[in-house]
């Protein structure tokens, strides 16, 4: 008996050399596989190869046949091959060399597809000096939908904590510090959500066809995961040294004027929803003098700490 | 090693060595991460591959001569198949990271993964890694040390620490953990290898003083491990404030119907938890111990004792 592997080769290259979609019984008859005495085994075993083959990215085909109870199978070439990115010795070595400091094993083929065609690799010095790791996991199971354009459905625990049942249309995968994002078109909402893929439950599963909607032409994702912006505002603040070299980070500048024996900084551009937080956790350290309104908010939010730790 | 690994293998290698005849076993090994072992049965499997059953067959050509591979006749397989939507995404968003990362040091990666993403048919709009712009000079200045093997002064803030603390180190590694950077080094203040978390540095300024503490064989990872020894602590989380569980390992979190979520974790700093529920202006409390809620409320009253002597007026 002919080995798996070698069946497996020879069936993708007879359906994509074949010009037109093929019955079963003319695969049969152009490989000589799938010939043995039992037909339904036989159908069984070319049903598990199909799906195997699939799994690999193989496109293949079905079609209904004029004048026929069959269907018959194709892969189309454009679909199967993968266009020469024309890389330079120098990128396919940088490639080489991002993808070794990241510990990606699992991505050696596809550098082996992308460079197949590109000249032999520039010689760099390894990267020994930084190690990259990208829990790439969850990335998995949206992939397919934002490249196919498929609708989804989950449960998403939400800032409530209730877990709620959503459907999407998915459009874009991100990372940021640490969480992975699936950015989408809720359709109850009908508005674009942000969604953490850790806080998916259970299988996510589609719910619809292929292509069935359009990427927009414009997508600010690194807009959209930020979260809501707040105003941004001009914020004095009077602080001890010890905090000032954090402060300065946030582009925060010495004024002339000092409170008590503090001097008084400005920070040109404060978000007032987001650092809101950042700046309570200094406690002590940072006075807000203005604007008032977020002086007061603070003033509140330190009451209530107090109230909520008696 | 599994078929389907060997399929998947077999469709990239017949392109691959179409473009480089003569290439040798070790060559294809190091390009495919394999080694030429498993090179050389999958060549023997292609030369059983092809349009078979045509009049005897229309197959491949494999040639070894010695260690040295030509392939002939295997016109029907010229380009690569092209990966899955999975293979395709977590490659982008890898290479991506890298960028993030690597930029500055591989001039040509940034070009290098455009043409990836343009053959792949994925833009920037459909997978990205954003980076921390905060995070991106440090990053670069870390990598530097870290090369030049020279000694750092670090501003660093602790998670224990009220103030941040001058420290001189030895820098050995960078690591980026799921957007996380990490120095490690030999911290001359205690004597002992320190991880710094780059998030906490507030600068970091080169010097001419060479390395003098070698870098172990092994580093380990830099993550914070808990150990039983540490505190254990309960929050309460109003929704208001639940971003805020990104900023912790909890060991265990359970939501309730009235909306709050309930988190345990032990930590060895905790004084950055105190921080912490600060940060949540009241919507974030802690239940339990009794001591860490009276920290709170003692850093709560001291702030609002500073806007106090204001009177309010500002």
């Amino acid at each position: 008996m002919t080995p798996k592997v070698e069946r497996l080769v020879n069936l993708t290259i007879a359906l994509l050399e074949a010009r037109r979609p093929i019955t079963f019984a003319e695969l049969k008859r152009r490989t000589r596989y799938y010939d043995q005495g039992d037909p339904e085994s036989a159908r069984r075993m070319f049903e598990r190869d199909k799906k195997l083959l699939r799994s690999l990215g193989v496109p293949i085909e079905t079609h209904e046949l004029a004048f026929s109870d069959e269907v018959g199978y194709r892969v189309p070439r454009p679909a199967y091959e993968l266009p020469d990115p024309d890389l330079t010795p120098g990128e396919v070595a940088a490639l080489g060399l991002a993808l070794e400091a990241s510990g990606a094993d699992d991505s050696r083929l596809a550098l082996a597809k992308l460079a197949a065609r590109a000249p032999d690799p520039d010689e760099f010095e390894p990267i020994t000096h930084t190690r990259l790791t990208l829990a790439a996991d969850p990335v998995d199971q949206v992939a397919e939908a934002v490249a196919t354009r498929t609708p989804l459905r989950f449960d998403y625990r939400t800032a409530a904590g209730r877990a709620e049942l959503r459907r999407v249309r998915p459009h874009a995968i991100a990372h940021r510090r640490g969480a992975w994002y699936l950015v989408a078109h809720d359709l109850a909402r009908d508005a674009l959500r942000v969604f953490r893929l850790d806080r998916v439950r259970g299988t996510v599963r589609t719910d619809g066809e292929p292509g069935s909607y359009p990427h927009p032409d414009e997508l600010d994702v690194a807009g959209l995961i930020a979260g809501p912006e707040g105003e941004r505002v001009e914020v004095e603040i009077a602080a001890e040294d010890r905090a000032r070299f954090e402060l300065a980070r946030r582009g925060a500048v010495p004024t002339d004027t000092s409170h008590g024996d503090r001097t008084v900084l400005r920070i040109p551009e404060l978000d007032e929803l987001r650092d809101r937080a950042w700046l309570l956790g200094f406690g002590a350290d940072v006075e807000v003098l203005a604007p008032a309104a977020l002086r007061e908010q603070l003033i509140d939010a330190l009451e209530r700490l107090v109230a909520q730790h008696r | 090693m599994s078929a389907r690994d060997s399929v998947a293998r077999m469709l990239t290698l017949v392109p691959w060595l179409l473009e480089r005849p003569g290439a040798s076993l070790a060559e294809a090994a190091t390009a495919f991460g394999t080694d030429p072992a498993t090179i050389r049965r999958e060549l023997l499997h292609l030369d059983f591959c092809g349009l078979p059953g045509l009049a005897g067959g229309d197959l491949f050509e494999v040639e070894l001569i010695g260690d040295r591979v030509v392939l002939g006749m295997a016109d029907e397989l010229t380009r690569p198949l092209r990966p899955t939507p999975q293979e395709a995404y977590r490659l982008v968003l890898t290479l991506d990271a890298a960028v993030v990362a690597l930029g500055d040091e591989l001039p040509q990666l940034r070009v290098a993964v455009d043409k990836v993403r343009s053959v792949l048919g994925i833009p920037e709009q459909q997978a990205d890694v954003v980076p921390d712009d905060e995070d991106t000079a440090l990053l670069a200045a870390a990598r530097a040390a870290v090369r030049a093997e020279r000694r750092v002064r670090l501003r660093y803030r602790g998670r224990g620490d009220a103030a941040p603390a001058t420290r001189e180190v030895d820098p050995w590694a960078l690591d980026l953990v799921d957007g996380h950077g990490y120095l490690q080094g030999f911290d001359h203040e205690v004597g002992e290898r320190r991880v710094f978390r780059l998030d906490r540095v507030l600068s970091l300024e080169p010097t001419d003083i060479p390395v003098i503490t070698p870098a172990p064989e092994q580093l380990p990872p830099p993550r914070y491990v808990p150990s039983p020894d540490d505190l254990e602590v309960e929050l309460r989380f109003e929704r208001g404030a639940r971003w805020l569980l990104d900023a912790i390992d909890a060991d265990r979190i359970e939501d309730h119907d009235d909306g709050t979520t309930r988190c345990v974790l032990r930590t060895d700093a905790p004084e950055f938890i105190a921080r912490l529920v600060l940060s949540g202006g009241g919507d974030l409390t802690v239940v339990r111990p009794a001591k860490l809620r009276a920290r709170v409320r003692e850093l709560a009253e001291a702030a609002l004792a500073g806007y106090r002597l204001d009177g309010g007026a500002s």
